[in-house]
């Protein structure tokens, strides 16, 4: 069973991603969910949905208070949409549930990730994963306020 | 200049053992080198033809005696005892051993410096005017807020995985000297009748393999509205630049196929969907910054010219080398770094740390880098004029041809860059040799030669009034000739002449091209005015009927 980092602990996944078979809860891909909420058999909470860094949030935006997982997919290194993908759901669309990261994601990307508000992180399978928990702390300061309470920020916005 | 506090003390030494633990995990294996590669650019450091190649980040442009001397101590220490100046204002070493980056990196922290974002598909080292402060003609000190985006930019925990690289560049004067019409943003700060300040916004402009002047997206940006403002393109960019091909992922491809009206458009409506969250600047902030660039305390003095005994040395110098100043009896004065027979933007160690002792004497302990590759002691006091002079002078350092044909930009080249389809220093030096009358090149007057090694365009050659690319013809090194482009206000292109030329042939070209000139221009027509005039057909037929004569 996979294992993951969710809220900064070492996890076993209850659910299983778009083509995987297994038990475990499904998550759709956008699409499947967008078609289901349509055909009226769309969970109305609890679901789990997949973007690609393609896909657009605002298309998810109404469908979020079915959602309780949202998995973001970087499927190269260097891919950086789902660092914007991220910062608009947690912040424009007040998403709350939980937010993952998986695909090509080392160790050296969860603080830029936790900064922009994911808090469970699928990282690439060469990644030790008792290893790359102390790397949430890499920065204890910066520059500016994101998602994430966890630095000491030159200055905070206006609240 | 501006100083770190703890904060900004923290996040430098953080990045440095960050690197270290990150080389660690690299050499024992634990990483590959494509893991590793997106890692390293971050800290500026790309593996080239014969060793790494370390870019150290000079904010704006702005350096201390203290922080001078620091990079002459890398250059001794961990290089072969120099380094080269380039067009973002920044550093370059070419001779670092992968295993000391770390420790260089520990050295440069010591002094409130670092390489974070000099490469990589992030926001590089923002660029600005070296006069900055002292012009005359300022409308506002641009460096606070060259500082802000340096800060905001820094490690950003959303925009540190651009489509590519990111350069931004701040202009506070209307005679623009930081090329902001060739950057991805270009920001241009501007004074109401209400007195207050704000931006011209630019964005999409860039070089590289398809060259594009930037388009103005925002008229009046308020000064304070600037992060959230940049937050807004840089989303856009982020959500729908291209990735797919590393050739058209510079936002200038996005700005254009969107059109620049859609474009900005699309970055209103993010700015205004983003009100509650982007950051706004305080205040407070802007002054706290602002307080590290108070003009230093200039005495009073009087004006005074160059004495009518002077020796024509250091008329030459005085006429070519320095600058007006807004404090009377003040100068700034040009360091040379374009002494013939030299690798233009190159210094020794010596040579580092002789300019560091006189900034101390003569400049307030602080020097500029030039986007082209020189250096600048902005503060001089004009009764030391001429014993910098002579200091400069025994340095190598007061070449008097700021400005003029020789005063050229050069990339590094096939010499040391792996990207490079041909060398650009040794044509330097064959353009010097073949010019080395003084007399002819002030005759000339100004004449800005630019040139690339290859279409990256590193040495900003579709900008020069002469632009000078390598290209690499079945081996063989060839060279592109373009003329009539610019990189300050109403920036332009160059057109190219035709067929590039051999290796053996570009200065010999050159003296041609020099020769309709003189030949066409009218009273006080520089060469670009004549270039724009008389259009590049006279250069051509000069230039290849003599090809065709030979053959």
């Amino acid at each position: 069973m996979r294992r993951l980092i969710r809220q900064r602990e070492i996890v076993a996944d209850d659910w299983r991603y778009p083509g995987e078979a297994g038990t475990g809860l499904q998550v759709l891909r956008l699409v499947e969910l967008r078609d289901a909420v349509a055909a009226g058999t769309a969970p109305a909470s609890g679901a789990g949905v997949w973007l690609e860094p393609a896909d657009e949030v605002e298309q998810l935006a109404p469908l979020l208070p079915r959602v309780a997982l949202v998995v973001l997919n970087f499927p190269k290194f260097g891919e950086g949409r789902g660092f914007s993908q991220a910062q608009l759901l947690r912040q424009r669309h007040g998403f709350t549930g939980e937010l993952r990261a998986t695909g090509k994601i080392q160790r050296d990307y969860l603080f830029f990730l936790a900064r922009c508000g994911c808090d469970a992180f699928d990282l690439d399978p060469a990644e030790n994963l008792e290893a790359a928990l102390a790397y949430f702390g890499t920065f204890t300061v910066a520059y500016q306020p994101s998602s994430d309470r966890d630095v000491k920020l030159r200055s905070r916005p206006a609240a | 200049m501006y100083r770190y506090d703890d904060i900004d003390r923290t996040l430098v030494n953080e990045r440095v053992a960050q690197f270290r633990d990150q080389t660690r995990r690299f050499l024992a294996g634990e990483l590959s080198e494509d893991e590793f590669r997106p890692l390293r650019l971050r800290n500026g450091l790309y593996i080239q033809k014969y060793a790494p190649m370390l870019r150290v980040s000079i904010p704006y442009g702005l350096l201390s005696s203290q922080q001078l001397r620091m990079l002459a101590h890398i250059a001794r220490q961990y290089d072969r005892d120099y380094g080269h100046f380039t067009t973002r204002q920044n550093i370059q070493y070419n001779w670092p051993k992968l295993e000391q980056v770390p420790d260089i990196l520990a050295d440069l922290a010591s002094v409130e410096m670092h390489a974070i974002q000099t490469s990589g598909n992030c926001i590089r080292n923002v660029t600005s005017d070296h006069f900055a402060g002292v012009s005359p003609d300022e409308i506002a000190d641009p460096r606070a807020y060259c500082e802000i985006i340096r800060q905001w930019a820094t490690l950003h925990p959303e925009f540190s995985w651009l489509p590519r690289k990111f350069k931004i560049a701040v202009s506070g004067a209307p005679l623009d000297r930081a090329a902001v019409e060739i950057h991805d943003i270009g920001l241009r700060l501007l004074r109401n009748e209400r007195g207050e300040l704000g931006f011209a916004v630019l964005a999409g402009g860039g070089l590289g393999r398809q060259p594009i002047i930037g388009k103005q997206i925002r008229d009046w940006l308020p000064e304070l509205e600037l992060l959230g403002y940049l937050e807004a393109i840089l989303r856009v960019y982020n959500r729908y630049g291209r990735r797919d091909n590393i050739h058209k992922a510079r936002i200038k491809v996005l700005v254009k196929a969107l059109g620049a009206v859609e474009f900005a458009r699309q970055v209103e409506v993010e700015y205004a969907a983003n009100r509650e969250f982007a950051p706004v600047l305080k205040r407070a902030e802007v002054e706290r910054v602002a307080g590290f660039f108070v003009p230093p305390d200039y005495e009073e003095l009087p004006e005074q010219g160059v004495p009518a005994n002077a020796d024509a040395a250091f008329a030459a110098w005085h006429r070519h080398n320095t600058r007006a100043h807004k404090a009377p009896g003040y100068r700034a004065v040009f360091v040379s770094l374009k002494k013939h027979g030299e690798a233009p933007g190159d210094m020794s160690g010596a040579q580092m740390d002789a300019v560091a002792d006189l900034a101390d004497r003569h400049s307030f302990g602080q020097v500029r880098v030039t986007h082209d590759q020189n250096l600048v002691l902005a503060d001089v006091p004009q009764r030391d004029l001429a014993a910098l002079h002579r200091a400069l002078e025994a340095l190598g350092l007061a070449t008097p041809n700021i400005g003029t044909l020789t005063d050229m930009i050069c990339c590094p080249g096939l010499d040391f860059c792996s990207l490079a389809n041909a060398t650009s220093i040794p044509i330097a030096k064959q353009i010097h040799e073949k010019f080395s009358d003084f007399d002819y090149l002030y005759d000339l007057g100004e004449i800005q030669i630019k040139m690339s090694g290859c279409m990256n365009a590193c040495g900003h050659h579709h900008v020069g009034h002469i632009g000078i690319l390598g290209v690499d013809k079945h081996g063989e090194e060839w060279y592109q000739i373009t003329l009539g482009g610019s990189a300050r206000e109403n920036a332009a292109l160059g057109e190219v002449i035709g067929p590039s030329v051999p290796r053996s042939d570009v200065a010999d070209t050159l003296a041609r091209i020099l020769e309709v000139y003189v030949n066409r221009r009218g009273d006080d027509e520089s060469f670009l005015q004549t270039v724009r005039r008389i259009g590049v057909g006279p250069f051509k037929e000069r230039v290849y009927a003599a090809v065709d004569t030979a053959a």
